[in-house]
């Protein structure tokens, strides 16, 4: 299996997309970063390395996750064949431990021994937490205060494995400052601190590597489909905020250009600026913000603006470079859909499969529910369902759960009173 | 001569340290940036760091953040700083070179080109931008088009650049050399490392221009115990402190303790 392929939409040496990514950081990290691309350079064609990932894939996250053929969810459709990647299953359950697994192997190469990250959803603060735990590192996670508040039992966890969590009070109080404040942190700790980005975005050359990471999930979505169908995809749908679980799927086929590739974004609850994080609709603008280039939804002095959506995860102003140039290139169709019909997407996947996606991977449901009805019968979709449901309850019980939750929320709180 | 290398010159002449301090534009409000800019002028800085407020100040702790934050919450605008330098120049006649410092997304947004006329027409000396480095240089122009319009573009160097990268640097830099005195955000601290003096001298055995030291710089025993290696001493985050405790008498005060040890 070739884990570290090339495509003809990758980055130069200097981590350009085109005219997207490269490096515009403070002048504190430029030897930092150069000694981590060097170090990566050297770890991809190092076979110890390599095999010690696959291992830990395997083993540890519990790899290669299923490609389940959804017979009950196509026929209600009644258009392409539906089929899910269930990265939800994987240990901490999301695609993040794919990347973290892979930087903390890096991060011990190196020698250091604080791994520091941002979370969103608190998905990857929990798998990076994870893996600080499996390989005794110290750890710091940095989470917006409005992300904290509302992914509480991802903060509770987190605590449990040992990694210290805090919420960033400035700003918009969510992903990207998180993301702010772990640079931070790392500018002040070059020497023993490993900065564990947990998504294919910030500086060269964190959007290639986190990308390489995820990109195990296409790779098995290929060799899977041939096995189960005897042929290759047709479409592939997957979430995109920052874009590293969208463009682990995508990067093996991105070559094959008769494979139609969807990346779905969070519209939130309107079109008006903070109601949503629809990077590439309208009128997308280029920006430079958290040492990268890329579309970035900003005011008209080029602040950076607030976002809103009902996934943590997607609630971000910025998008990976890579996905910047694959939009550009018009070789991903980028499309979005409304909380509401995120929220019904959760609930059809639910009844139709017994699965509950969490609220990013709906969205991704959600973007299949509007196309594949219009494709033929013999096309092949595949649904990149990037992580479980179970770290939404709190949201998607007070938005589905009616009285008899909140019910059930009182009684708790009185408990724990007394 | 670009007005920057001008006030050097009068810095060696008069035998003694420079001083660059800063403001936040429009923090807390314009009329009080403009009184502790003329405050300043008058106790005899040198330099003036204006800072346009932007929305994710990579490089600011949390007392110069804040202070982002709520410029920009109370309506300031680009156009303004503009405005703002201008009326200095001509109302207010200060005569020492004014920089404008922000964070690169402002001036991209804004169009380089643009920006970099417009800052010229209002008479500033040069641009100090931490979040660009010249790697990006092949892709943006951002020096190529400072230079086009006479504006001096600060370059910088980390206690953790190699002695390749700062000769490679020196080929373009003009001015002064932006030394971050130690790893981390800007924000006041009690001590100075000891390593630094020698990652000073590894700068000026190394570079061709003057060494502006800023970082953790606040109090006037920081500047006497750089004042062997520094030719310069950038102060911003103890000065905006100040200024919250003390209003501009404040600034008054601490400008002069500093200009005290030069």
């Amino acid at each position: 299996m070739n884990l570290f392929s090339k495509t003809q939409f990758d980055a130069d040496e200097k981590g350009y997309f085109g005219e997207f990514g490269g490096s515009y950081v403070p002048e504190l990290l430029v030897g930092v970063l150069g000694k981590l691309s060097l170090e990566y350079e050297e770890a991809k064609e190092d076979y110890k390395f390599i095999d010690e990932l696959q291992d830990l894939y395997q083993n540890y996250a519990g790899r290669p996750t299923p490609l389940y053929f959804a017979s009950r969810l196509t026929k209600e459709l009644g258009g392409a064949k539906i089929y899910l990647k269930m990265e939800g299953l994987l240990h901490t359950g999301a695609h993040k431990i794919n990347h973290c697994l892979g930087q903390a192997l890096l991060a011990k190469r190196m020698g250091k021994k604080r791994l520091i990250a941002e979370t969103g959803a608190g998905q990857h603060g929990l798998a990076t937490a994870t893996v600080a735990a499996k390989f005794g590192f110290e750890c710091t996670i940095y989470m917006g205060a409005v992300d904290y508040a509302r992914q509480r039992p991802n903060v509770f966890w987190m605590k449990q494995l040992g990694a210290k969590v805090i919420p960033v009070e400035y700003g918009t109080k969510r992903l990207k400052d998180a993301v702010m404040a772990a640079l931070q942190d790392w500018m002040s700790d070059v020497g023993d601190g490993y900065y564990l980005l947990g998504s294919a975005l910030g500086p060269h050359p964190y959007p290639s590597m986190v990308r390489d990471f995820q990109r195990i999930i296409g790779v098995e979505v290929g060799e899977q489909l041939q096995l189960q169908e005897g042929q290759k995809p047709n479409y592939l749908v997957a979430c995109v905020g920052g874009g590293s679980n969208a463009i682990g799927l995508f990067h093996n086929f991105l070559d094959d250009e008769n494979i139609k590739l969807i990346g779905v974004e969070a519209g939130g609850k309107g079109d008006k600026v903070g109601e949503n994080a629809a990077r590439l609709q309208g009128q997308p603008e280029v920006g430079v913000a958290e040492g990268y280039k890329s579309f970035f939804l900003q005011d008209s002095d080029g602040n950076i603006a607030p976002t809103h959506s009902i996934s943590a995860g997607l609630d971000y102003a910025g998008i990976g470079p890579q996905h910047a140039h694959l939009f550009q290139k018009e070789r991903v169709k980028y499309i979005s859909v409304t909380d509401e019909e995120v929220l019904q997407a959760f609930q059809k996947l639910a009844k139709t499969e017994g699965i509950f996606p969490a609220l990013e991977s709906a969205h991704a449901v959600a973007g299949a529910i509007r196309i594949a009805p219009n494709c033929q019968k013999d096309e092949i979709m595949v649904i990149n369902i990037s992580g479980r449901g179970d770290k939404d309850l709190f949201i998607i019980g007070e938005e589905l759960g009616g009285d008899s939750w909140k019910e059930y929320l009182e009684e708790r709180s009185k408990i724990i009173k007394e | 001569m670009n007005n920057i290398n001008k006030q050097y010159e009068k810095i060696k002449k008069e035998n003694r340290m420079g001083l660059m301090t800063h403001v936040v534009l429009g923090y807390p409000d314009l009329s009080t940036t403009r009184d502790a800019v003329l405050i300043m002028a008058e106790e005899g800085v040198d330099f003036i760091e204006l800072q346009i407020p932007f929305s994710d100040p990579f490089g600011d702790g949390p007392t110069i953040h804040n202070a982002n934050t709520k410029a920009l919450s109370s309506g300031f605008h680009v156009k303004d700083a503009f405005d703002f330098v201008s009326s200095l120049h001509e109302k207010d006649a200060v005569q020492i070179p004014l920089l404008f410092m922000t964070y690169y997304n402002v001036i991209f947004h804004y169009g380089i080109e643009e920006f970099c006329k417009k800052a010229e027409e209002v008479g500033i000396s040069g641009l100090i931008v931490p979040d660009y480095n010249f790697s990006a240089e092949a892709h943006d122009h951002f020096l190529e088009i400072a230079k086009k319009f006479n504006l001096i573009l600060i370059n910088f160097v980390a206690p953790d650049t190699s002695i390749k990268r700062m000769k490679k640097i020196d080929e373009d830099a003009e001015g002064f050399v932006y030394c971050f005195a130690r790893h981390g955000v800007t924000g006041a601290q009690k001590n100075i490392e000891a390593s630094l003096l020698s990652y000073l001298e590894k700068v000026k055995t190394n570079m061709s221009v003057p060494l502006a030291v800023g970082f953790g710089i606040s109090e006037a025993e920081h500047i006497l115990a750089i004042k062997v290696s520094a030719d310069i001493a950038i102060v911003g985050s103890a000065i905006l402190r100040s200024l919250e405790v003390g209003g501009v008498a404040g600034v008054r005060e601490k400008v002069r303790s500093l200009m005290e040890v030069l």
